[in-house]
């Protein structure tokens, strides 16, 4: 009993994450937290999309700028349809757009990975307080 | 329709003109506003409005002078270097 109880407390914290991941906000709303997931999520979209903006989907580069792409891509696995867009057409960016548009979009995705990490913690504090481990 | 659709992915397909002039550090800014209200999103208990952007800007200021406190020091050892 005590076994599946844990296995289903570790589904939930794996569904969190991974909710929290396809959308920001996400696991904090599954949580129930919905002011905390309007305002992730808000603030995280436009500042991404600032960043795209400003440098253009060409800032979503997995070949030369792949240290960006692995912080860009804890914004949502949406960015991969970006990265197909951008491979796909030609879309150049040089100079300080491309520093500005890595920039912000790599720092999202870092903040992102801030709030998956909140949203499972707090789950994991929830589950612990309801079985009382 | 179609007019709006083409205007949108002009935008994010074309990058801006941004030039290497002072001017261009002020971008810090609006990420700057976007890490203290995520950072205070993830840290405060309860959220109720006035309390959240009161402590969202004070951490907005403390990175603005931490960063500004940074740069100075920072120009005032290349120039004591240079000089």
């Amino acid at each position: 009993m005590a076994q599946r109880s844990k296995e289903s407390h570790t589904l939930f914290l794996l569904a969190v994450g991974l909710l929290a991941w396809l959308v920001p906000g996400a696991g904090h709303f599954l949580l129930n937290q919905k002011k905390r997931a309007a305002i992730i999520f808000i603030t995280i979209v436009v500042t991404f999309c600032i960043g795209l903006y400003v440098g253009s989907i060409g800032v979503i580069d997995p070949v030369g700028a792949k240290p960006w792409y692995v912080a860009q891509i804890m914004n949502s696995p949406a960015i991969v349809v970006l990265e197909r867009l951008s491979t796909a057409g030609s879309y150049p960016v040089y100079g300080r757009a491309n520093e500005i548009g890595q920039i912000y979009t790599s720092i999202t995705g870092l903040l992102n990975l801030l709030c998956i990490v909140n949203a499972v913690y707090v789950a994991h504090l929830r589950g612990s307080e309801t079985t009382g481990g | 329709m179609f007019a709006a659709a083409a205007l949108i992915t002009a935008t994010f397909t074309t990058p801006e003109r941004i030039g290497t002039d002072p001017q261009s550090v002020l971008w810090l800014l609006p990420l700057a506003a976007a890490i203290a209200v995520v950072y205070k999103a993830t840290k405060v208990s309860k959220i109720k409005a006035i309390a959240f952007a009161r402590e969202s800007v004070v951490l907005f200021g403390s990175i603005i002078i931490f960063m500004a406190t940074t740069a100075l020091v920072l120009f005032a050892l290349a120039w004591l270097i240079v000089e």
